[in-house]
């Protein structure tokens, strides 16, 4: 009787075993995407936008892919500005804008050439002026330490001023932007 | 066949409930104590990157850890906080939930639920574990102590008094300042790490400023009256500090000395020629208010803000026009507008125009906007007072013999009056309720090259539904009795 017992045990499990291999393989559901990061280094970029009260600046802190080159670095702080605020603040750059070129040199001028949407596609007073032109400086020297001036030009050419309040004609002391 | 020829994924295939099952274990500790996501949150832009310490509190702790809150105090740093300070890339490991914080050489290995972080070779003994607790890892903000201190990582501190952890900025850390008087000259004394980064730069008596390349780490009194200094308070900075100090008008001149480790500033109730000069002032008592230039902005091809079917353009000439008959009325003042018709004005010829007519305050009428916001109000822009009474003036005071200033920044040499007029207007706004408003001291473009007193007005918000309704023609006539209010009291001057 034991024998009988521990037999049918042994085919039991082996008619499971078998049932489990011979079984037309279903498609797994999708794994969520794992928080492991082991091979991608993640870097803390610290975004400006505005105040919802339109007063002051307000800082934002997100995890964006490591970048390589000063292009791709400005690249990518200039487009998650573009995206706008994840939390209770106000995009702060003209819509479509996005870099074209940048150079730093070695006494800390930032030259940064924007799309022409940058001139062409703001829309308000001097509080929208304003902001942009300060979530941009702020952005770069709080992430590019390096940064101790920003020229802003657009198409390659020099912007006089952006809305008609505050001039562009001169490198932006990051250190005005408070 | 597949089953002799694939005994690995077969043994997979059998172990896949024990998986199922403790995957699901894992799914749900996750879900109470979440891996390591980024926190979203918006903060108020200081100067100098910092980073809130949180005190955890042993209810606070989700879950049953077996863990005490971080350090002795319970103080904690949040890892994606602290990996942003530090500049550092993030590697997770959700396997052995350890999360490395990579910097050039150097490398911080924080492991959730224990007290041993690796920093670099060595293994450092925490006071308490690191914590997963708030959606990230939390580390007892001890651990900044341990951190390596070479150039090439940042160095942190954590400030008490703010309850922030800080990267010190490479300027170091300035100290309290110490006030003395002696010959009549008011010394304060101001121990920095780095002389040499410490400017002055803004010149006004009202409105003296100091920048720092370090932070200040110092406590200043609630109220202080000694010799020459009537207020003194801390200013946010990009990086750095800065200090703002309210000087007696018998303030003549100053000077700043730079010794080993500390900075002095003089100030002298004489006048000399080896000190530096503070911005120009006008004489105490009522202004002269002869000729006022309106300058509506925008116009022609350029309308300014356009919302919900108020235009810029527009409601400033109607102001300006109402302004001028107000002015002449109240003011007997000969009024000059840039623009009396809706017609495009280049900058250069506003200022022409305001400069010809030997201008005594220029005022640049705007309407504002900042749309998908709460904005409302209005906002004055007014020229920073950077330069000295010796600027733009040949053998003029100061240790700089000759200080030359580019025309167009001309505008800067009336700063101090600028200023007075701009908080004139903008408290006659507050006072008759067409507030929040706020003083911006940035030299703004409609003043580039016009030599004299003045401001850009943004009068009121139109993207603010309140605002705009105000702004018919009852509220515009209000808007420029407010106005004229402000220059009567900068012209008394009192």
């Amino acid at each position: 009787m034991k024998r009988v017992m521990v037999g049918a045990l042994i085919v039991a499990v082996l008619a499971f075993a078998a049932w489990r291999a011979w079984m037309p393989e279903r498609s797994p559901a999708p794994a969520p995407a794992g928080p492991d990061t082991t091979a991608t280094g993640l870097k803390a970029a610290r975004l400006f936008f505005a105040a919802p009260e339109g007063d002051s600046l307000v800082s934002e802190s997100r995890d964006l892919p490591e970048a390589g080159t000063l292009h791709d670095r400005v690249a990518t702080l200039i487009a998650e500005l573009g995206r706008g605020p994840r939390g209770a603040a106000v995009a702060t750059l003209p819509s479509g804008t996005s870099m074209v070129h940048v150079f730093l040199d070695d006494r800390g001028l930032m030259t940064l050439d924007l799309s022409r949407a940058f001139v062409t596609g703001l829309h308000g007073g001097s509080n929208a002026e304003y902001f942009a032109i300060a979530s941009l400086v702020r952005t770069l020297s709080a992430n590019i330490p390096e940064v101790k001036r920003v020229l802003i030009v657009s198409g390659g050419e020099p912007i006089a001023t952006l809305g008609g309040h505050l001039p562009l004609d001169q490198p932006l002391d990051v250190q005005d932007w408070p | 066949m597949t089953f002799l020829a694939s005994p690995a994924r077969w043994l997979a295939r059998l172990a896949s409930p024990v998986a199922a099952v403790s995957g699901l274990a894992l799914a749900l500790l996750a879900a109470v104590v979440p891996a390591s996501p980024t926190a979203h949150v918006t903060e108020r832009a200081p100067g100098p990157d910092s980073a809130p310490v949180r005190r955890v509190e042993p209810g606070q702790l989700l879950g049953s850890l077996g863990a005490a809150p971080g350090g002795e105090s319970g103080r904690v740093i949040g890892a994606n906080d602290l990996a942003r300070l530090l500049d550092a890339t993030k590697f997770w490991r959700a396997d052995t939930r350890k999360l490395e914080l990579r910097v050039h050489a150097h490398r911080v290995v924080l492991n959730a639920d224990n007290p041993y972080v690796v920093i670099d070779e060595s293994t450092v003994k925490l006071p308490s574990p690191v914590l997963s607790f708030g959606g990230e890892l939390q580390a007892p903000v001890a651990l900044i102590d341990s951190l390596p201190s070479d150039s090439t990582i940042n160095r942190l501190a954590w400030d008490p008094r703010a309850g922030v952890v800080v990267v010190v900025p490479p300027g170091g850390v300035v100290g309290a300042p110490r006030v003395t008087v002696q010959d009549g000259v008011t010394r304060l004394t101001i121990p920095t790490d780095h002389v040499e980064d410490v400017a002055v730069v803004a010149r006004a008596r009202a409105h003296f400023r100091l920048r720092f390349a370090g932070y200040f780490a110092g406590e200043l009194p609630d109220s202080i009256r000694v010799g020459l200094l009537r207020g003194l308070r801390t200013l946010p900075a990009v990086t750095g500090s800065a200090l703002e100090l309210e000087l007696s008008s018998d303030a003549q001149s100053y000077r700043l000395l730079r010794e080993p480790k500390r900075v002095v500033l003089e100030i002298s109730r004489v006048a000399s020629n080896s000190w530096d000069s503070f911005a120009p002032e006008l004489p105490p008592g009522p202004r002269a208010l002869r000729v006022i230039v309106l300058d509506p902005g925008h116009g022609g091809s350029d309308p300014g803000v356009v919302f919900a079917g108020a235009v810029e353009k527009t409601l400033a000439l109607d102001l300006a026009r109402r302004l001028r008959a107000e002015i002449e009325h109240r003011l007997h003042a000969r009024v000059v507008m840039t623009r009396d018709d809706d017609r495009a004005v280049p900058g250069q010829a506003r200022a022409e125009i305001a400069n010809r007519a030997h201008a005594d305050v220029v005022l640049s009428l705007h309407f504002d906007g900042l749309i998908q916001s709460r904005a409302a109000g209005a906002s004055a822009y007014v020229p920073t007072a950077d330069v000295g009474s010796a600027a733009g003036q040949l053998g003029g005071v100061g240790p700089g013999a000759i200080t030359l200033l580019p025309w167009r920044d001309v505008a800067a040499r009336h700063a101090v009056a600028s200023r007075a007029l701009a908080e004139a207007v903008l408290s006659s706004f507050e006072l008759r309720g067409m507030g929040p408003t706020r003083l911006r001291e940035r030299l703004p473009y409609p003043l580039l090259g016009v030599n004299a007193p003045g401001m850009l007005l943004e009068c009121a918000t139109l993207t603010s539904p309140a605002d705009r309704a105000r702004l018919g023609p009852a509220g515009l006539d209000a808007l420029a009795r407010a106005i004229v209010d402000g220059l009567e009291a900068y012209q008394r001057n009192l």
